[in-house]
């Protein structure tokens, strides 16, 4: 459910957890980032930093500057003049990215798993056959066929939780148990209803099907898009996979490790909670492509 | 310049407060465990309290020194001595171009801390020298120190030997492998039923040797729960600790199936896992100081303790503990 009042939880002496909701819900997620946006334009004295998830914000304070108290009361009223998640319009950038779907790269991945670890079916056919797919092109179809929501980062720096924005793409796998030893740089996968990719060469647990071929993670600082930063995305971020041939990947790549990489970036549009609720209010959400 | 001749067991290049700022991206903030220790032995040189130094963890480095300088040496007790005769904790001195430094094991504490007038020169990693080994951020080459490697120092402090801290401001380490920790109640508190919580103040809570940077596991009974961990929605996950996943607090007690983990400066931002307590950060000196095997009392006190606390522990890391010799 979404709490008609937002939790304001401890966490310590310096940070409170604000918690919308107790479901898996896009909206909760608009909320936290509408919250985090408002509370970098207004520079409240005192927060440090926030971290929107899911369903909840982590707030970092520091208590020498503003009291919890003083926070919380801060925090409510800036969540009350929010308004409606109707309301919430949020700078979005949005990445288009060549993909390589049922790459060999995660399938050595899963066969090494198969051979060293537990026996288990090839992620591609498993996510397929549980999510009733007729066969893993489908399984491409579907999961190409959407944006994706950076709705937070974690586990590892830069690794962006991605929700799919069309909800005839959304599909569930369970994780990998146990954990993977190691998973290639830049794979795609999915655990519960998120996707994600990998920045480095991770262990992890998401089911596989899928590689980017450019970096999302620059500890070199070799290109402009991270803008100085080590890690490409923020939350607020959209991306969409393109499928592509292994020779356009191998292009692509190639491009990205001579750091010639053009990354395909727009930054000119607002995320419209709104006009996105009414969009999907007016598709068949159970028709899969 | 210092010369590395030999590491120790993970010597570190640490700042405080370390990176800050970039917790939604999944970046911890790292610095030394013991900040205590730490900001005291920069403050002795003539440094800002968080000006990058070097973190020894149980078994200290060699180190010879290519110029005259001043340092300073605090935390853990590791037998410091310079051309084989022992020098002073928590005093700064002259060291002269070609002495040769040698920590060897920790005899009390875990982390010993070395602060060099001036302070470590590294490139800065989103506003920060320290270490994240675990992502290869921060430091010389995001690692610990390793043989052969050359540490420079920048320029333009002559440092300030001569100095002490003041007895009443060294922190006081365990004398009998216990050690009393606050926590504070939360965010995930009421996941956890009654007897759960007794049980979290009752027990002598062993920290496991499976410990490092990014968490300190501890060992103990197992976790009881409230209706709120057995009958909540699937996207929860499916053991009584499981949540949606949410940011983690640092020094959030993290409860990976029955498990509690400490998540400590190299952690985790966000999981799917409860945290009924979080460890306040007046108590991580406490936490970097402690060694597996030994045991953690959990004394359960409120937010605002919790922060009086640590204005105190803020005003003993000041100018204000440094004396003349």
């Amino acid at each position: 459910m979404i709490y008609d009042e937002p939790k304001f939880l401890d966490g310590g002496d310096r940070y409170v957890l604000i918690e919308f909701g107790n479901e898996m819900n896009l909206d909760l997620n608009f909320i936290a980032q509408g919250l985090s946006t408002k509370i970098k334009e207004n520079k409240v004295k005192g927060i440090i930093e926030t971290a929107p998830c899911f369903a909840s914000m982590l707030v970092h304070y520091e208590p020498d500057l503003i009291s919890k108290g003083d926070l919380i009361c801060e925090l409510a009223s800036m969540i009350e003049s929010l308004g409606p998640t109707d309301s919430i319009e949020l700078p979005s950038r949005l990445f288009y990215f060549e993909t390589l779907y049922l790459d060999p790269w995660t399938k050595e991945c899963i066969e090494d798993y198969n051979a060293k670890i537990t026996e288990k079916e090839y992620d591609p056919d498993f996510v397929s056959r549980i999510n009733n797919l007729e066969d893993s092109s489908q399984l491409v179809r579907v999961h190409s066929g959407t944006e994706y929501w950076v709705a937070s980062l974690g586990f590892w720096p830069g690794l962006p939780f991605l929700q799919p924005l069309d909800p005839r793409s959304m599909i569930t796998a369970p994780k990998y148990n146990p954990p993977r030893t190691w998973t290639p740089r830049g794979a795609i996968g999915m655990g519960g209803s998120a996707s994600g990719i990998y920045p480095v060469a991770t262990p992890g647990g998401y089911q596989l099907f899928g590689r980017i071929p450019m970096p999302i993670w620059d500890p070199d600082k070799r290109f402009d898009v991270f803008s100085g930063n080590i890690v490409l995305f923020r939350p607020g971020d959209r991306i969409k996979f393109v499928p592509c041939t292994k020779e356009e990947f191998d292009s692509a790549e190639s491009k990205a490790d001579e750091g010639t990489y053009n990354y395909n970036m727009v930054d000119y549009q607002k995320f419209s909670v709104k006009q996105y609720k009414s969009w999907i209010d007016s598709i068949d959400s159970s028709h899969r492509f | 310049m210092l010369e590395i001749i030999k590491p120790g067991l993970e010597t570190s290049i640490q700042d405080y407060p370390g990176r800050i700022g970039y917790w939604n991206q999944g970046f911890p903030p790292s610095g030394p465990m013991d900040n205590w220790s730490f900001r005291l032995a920069n403050l002795l040189v003539g440094n800002k309290p968080g000006a990058a130094g070097l973190e020894a963890q149980y078994m200290g480095p060699t180190i010879i020194f290519h110029m005259d300088t001043v340092i300073a040496l605090t935390g853990a007790d590791m037998m410091a001595k310079v051309n084989g005769n022992s020098v002073p904790m928590w005093q700064s001195f002259l060291v002269k171009a070609d002495d040769e430094l040698v920590m060897g094991p920790a005899v009390s504490g875990a982390r010993g801390y070395l602060a060099i007038a001036g302070g470590i020169d590294a490139p800065e990693w989103l506003g920060s020298r320290s270490t994240f080994h675990k992502a290869a951020v921060g430091g010389l080459d995001g690692h610990a120190i390793k043989k052969g490697q050359i540490i420079r120092i920048i320029e333009g402090s002559k440092g300030e030997d001569g100095n002490r801290v003041k007895l009443s401001s060294r922190p006081e380490f365990s004398s009998n492998k216990e050690w009393s920790i606050e926590a504070v109640a939360g965010p995930n508190d009421d996941w956890i039923d009654e007897s759960g919580h007794r049980r979290f103040v009752e027990t002598k809570w062993k920290l496991s040797a499976k410990s490092d940077r990014t968490g300190y596991r501890l060992e103990g009974p197992d976790w009881t729960f409230t209706e709120k961990a057995t009958n909540k929605l699937p996207e929860n996950g499916d053991f009584p600790s499981n949540i949606i996943d949410q940011g983690y607090p640092l020094g959030a007690i993290n409860l990976g199936g029955q498990t509690p983990i400490i998540l400590v400066n190299d952690g985790p931002s966000m999981g799917g896992f409860i945290c009924p307590y979080t460890v306040p950060s007046v108590a991580f000196w406490k936490l970097g100081q402690a060694k597996p095997n030994e045991h953690f009392n959990f004394e359960v006190i409120s937010v605002e303790e919790a922060q009086k606390r640590r204005k105190k522990l803020d005003s003993i890391c000041s100018i204000e503990s440094i004396e003349s010799c």
